[in-house]
């Protein structure tokens, strides 16, 4: 199984770790493991805390925090070794950080799956800090490189940012289907539970296709199908794993599945025939 | 009483400016007892004399104020960078200057290695390398079915053979940022930045967290230090943590072990917790162990583009650098360190960052006045006559990256901040008119590690061209031995106790073979070590 594997970004102060509370106290069902710089930040509620020792603080919900300490990869790889891994793995990166670059790891590392790029905005403070002369120009990029936009601290969508996928945190939604996998596929006992802020949509490829082929079909894929996952036969007679997030498409190759694909979208957007269009004309 | 051990030499420079030199030095309980001549020890009782150094000059040990850890274990695996490099064990490697070169050198370890482990170089450098890029294809000349790889000397690039790369997968599916693909549409075997490198990293089992804090890595870095004479080192950004204390404090209290190590806490948490660690971490210092310094990256460096500069940046119109840590963050970890009483080496390599971080310390020593608690700005390389003025009023010590107008100095003339602006470079001379304590630095593994190469750069400023870059900027000779010795222990706090040879202070000295003082200052580098005195134990080589 692959370990999918979600990149929260955002300035110092944007709300990176109150995300991440919100999504550990959610019902997702999901086993997270999250990796921060400093869990003095995290404040877990205590209801949910089981056990904690000097880089990890297990929960009763199964998840696990932990420090990356210096060496984020190297950390990263100790994941993926363990016995046992997570259902997912969110990392927080630096307030100064590029989301991407360790997103990236997903494309590139085959045990990763790509989950996806948050980036967190200060509703407040955004349409300045990112003009700044000194800062603007890298709090910029982590918005850039982000599939979805989280907005905090203000109900208003600030001015000066790129078009991505938008959800303001003050809408108290589920932010788990946002921002993990989906779930039915190859866990039916622990299905995604639909939330009407979600369309949840389900389709079935019936062509055998190259890598490059896949790859285009996926490319015009409609953008309000925000999250797209399964499997798709390939030529040589195995299959292609495909993780798709906002605009970034990572396939990889996998042993033969059974072809279909899971996809999901934010309810006032979605419109599944629009998808089932595109998947009959483009993927069957 | 002690024993009392009076050693003979054929000179002694003191760097204490009230006995320059002397030819005897006597030593009780490790510490400098008298200095003088043969007589020195008679007024305590006399003492045995030893000849072993009796030929040879001694300085004070030379101290080097910046420096990793890794430069001692990244000799596990096979150099084929561009410069001559002696390993810790003394092997002399020559620098390759073609990928032919290249190839041979790894076909030559290859060889020699067992099978199935896979084979891992460092420190190729294509900035100096005219011909094609290392390819795959080069590498598969060394071995079609070991993987290996050979990682560049930024430690931002690397490239890899078809074994390498077929472990992970990568191919003509792969459609990545950091795989660079070539014109056949395969990987070239080149991978950018960590997320494609680590990956094959992962599957070599390169482990850069090992090249630090374990045993053999703090062994062979000593072994580095003693090589070039230096008794003082730091390990700036230090990952040290509580759980590694013990295999420190057995290592450095080995009697054979030559070195006062100087870790330097990175800071990878939040403020208060960086402090409150790096506090505990001080309590438990030992003389050979000194904790408690914390290390503080600001932006990246100047020849990949990626230090903040001020206007009007770089010559190629290449966009301004990255912080490595926010100004707003840079202000609170300033605050919070000053507040703690913690010292700070602080990475500053272009000039916008040390501005950033001398309004940051303002701030932090008005809010929290500690006379006496020295912060250091690292590297510095672009600060000039008013940014060292500054540093003065606010009591800062620099560091400056000497090394880097011979490695790179040529480089930053035509590619990076041109000729006026790189002749003003690593500004020795107007640190020093403006009153601020100089320290000079190898920053090694970056560069090789070598105080009297150092010294020399400081004082010719001459660049691989043979150019001399910025001569207002010269140090005299001597200026350069203070800078290496006293001029380093200041900012790591130990002047009290290290850098020069006078009553009071720590035996610990360089033993040379020639006379820095009297040698012509082009001829300054080439001064053989013969090792080093540690708490007046003799560690030749």
């Amino acid at each position: 199984m692959r370990l999918p594997l979600t990149v929260i970004g955002g300035y110092l102060g944007a709300g990176k770790t109150t995300v991440l509370n919100r999504l550990l106290s959610e019902a997702h069902g999901q086993r997270l493991m999250i990796m921060v710089n400093d869990f003095g930040a995290v404040n877990i509620d205590a209801a949910l805390l089981e056990s904690r020792t000097d880089d990890t603080i297990a929960l009763t919900n199964g998840c696990v925090c932990c420090t990356m300490g210096a060496d984020l990869f190297m950390a990263i790889g100790d994941i993926l070794d363990r016995p046992a891994r997570p259902d997912h793995l969110l990392i927080e990166a630096s307030g100064i950080g590029d989301p991407a670059a360790i997103a990236n790891a997903a494309l590139t590392e085959p045990e990763l799956a790509y989950g996806g790029i948050a980036t967190v905005i200060d509703g407040l403070t955004w349409d300045t800090l990112s003009q700044d002369a000194k800062i603007g120009a890298q709090i910029r990029g982590q918005a850039e490189a982000a599939q979805l936009l989280l907005i905090s601290k203000s109900a208003t969508t600030p001015a000066f940012l790129p078009d991505r996928t938008t959800q303001n945190l003050a809408t108290q939604v589920p932010l788990a289907p946002l921002l993990l996998d989906q779930r039915p596929v190859s866990t039916p006992s622990r299905k995604t539970i639909p939330h009407p802020a979600y369309t949840n949509w389900s389709g079935c490829p019936a062509r055998s296709m190259t890598a490059p082929d896949l790859r285009a079909a996926l490319n015009t894929r409609p953008d309000s199908l925000f999250r797209l996952k399964g499997w798709v036969d390939a030529p040589s007679g195995k299959s292609w794993e495909v993780h798709c997030v906002g605009s970034q498409t990572d396939i990889k190759p996998a042993k033969r599945t059974k072809a279909h694909l899971i996809g999901i979208g934010l309810a006032e957007q979605s419109d599944p025939s629009v998808w089932q269009s595109w998947l009959t004309a483009s993927l069957c | 009483m002690s024993d009392i051990t009076v050693f003979a030499a054929r000179k002694i420079i003191t760097m204490d400016p009230n006995q320059p030199e002397a030819t005897h030095v006597a030593v009780r309980d490790g510490y400098i007892l008298a200095v003088g001549d043969a007589e020195c020890a008679n007024p305590w009782g006399g003492g045995t004399l030893n000849n072993e150094l009796a030929d040879k000059v001694l300085m004070p040990g030379f101290v080097e104020g910046h420096a990793h850890m890794m430069a001692g274990a990244i000799w596990d695996y096979t150099y084929v960078g561009y410069h001559d490099r002696t390993d810790p064990e003394g092997q002399h490697w020559s620098g390759l200057d073609t990928l032919d070169a290249v190839v041979e050198r790894l076909t030559e370890a290859d060889s020699k290695l067992p099978k199935g482990k896979p084979l891992v170089g460092w420190g190729l450098d294509p900035i100096f390398l005219s011909d094609e890029r290392l390819s795959r294809r080069h590498l598969d000349a060394v071995s079609a079915d070991r993987p290996i790889m050979v990682m560049f000397s930024n430690f931002h690039l690397l490239c890899a053979n078809s074994a390498a790369l077929d472990l992970v997968g990568y191919g003509a599916h792969t459609n990545v940022e950091g795989v660079v693909m070539g014109a056949d549409g395969e990987p070239t075997g080149e991978l950018q930045e960590m997320a494609a490198m680590f990956p094959v990293m992962r599957r070599l089992g390169v482990d850069f967290r090992a090249l630090s804090l374990r045993e053999d890595a703090v062994r062979s870095y000593a072994k580095v230090c003693q090589r070039v004479g230096v008794t003082t080192a730091t390990d700036l950004f230090s990952t040290i943590e509580e759980s590694d204390i013990g295999l420190l404090h057995r290592i450095t209290a080995d009697r054979d072990f030559p070195l006062r190590l100087v870790p330097a806490l990175g800071t990878t948490e939040a403020p208060e917790a960086n402090a409150a660690k790096a506090l505990a971490l001080r309590e438990q210092s030992t003389e050979k162990l000194r904790l408690g310094a914390i290390k503080l990256m600001t932006d990246g460096s100047i020849q990949g583009w990626t230090a903040r500069v001020r206007w009007p940046g770089y010559i190629g119109g290449q966009p301004n650098g990255i912080w490595n840590t926010a100004p707003d963050m840079i202000h609170a970890l300033c605050l919070e360190m000053q507040r703690a009483g913690l010292p700070m080496h602080i990475h500053v390599n272009g000039d916008e960052a040390s501005e950033v971080v001398m309004d940051a310390l303002a701030e932090a020593k008005a809010a929290h006045p500690r006379p006496g608690l020295r912060h250091v700005l690292q590297h510095a390389q672009m600060m000039d006559a008013p940014q060292f003025a500054r540093a003065r009023e606010l009591d800062l010590c620099v560091n400056l990256f000497a090394n880097h107008i011979w490695y790179f100095g040529d480089q930053h003339v035509a590619q990076t901040i041109g000729p006026d602006r790189a002749a003003s470079m690593d500004g020795c001379r107007a640190a020093l008119d403006a009153g601020v304590n100089l320290a000079i630095h190898s920053d090694a593994p970056v560069t090789p590690m070598g105080p009297l190469f150092t010294a020399w750069c400081a004082v010719n400023r001459q660049t691989m061209s043979g150019q001399t870059l910025g001569a207002a900027q010269r140090l005299s000779v001597q200026e350069a031995l203070y800078a290496i010795t006293l001029g380093a222990a200041f900012t790591l706090g130990m002047d009290h106790e290290i850098g020069s040879i006078e009553t009071r202070k720590r035996a610990d000295f360089a033993v040379l073979g020639a006379d820095p003082t009297q040698t012509t200052p082009e001829t300054l580098c080439d001064i053989p070590v013969h090792g080093t005195v540690l708490g007046g134990t003799v560690h030749l080589l």
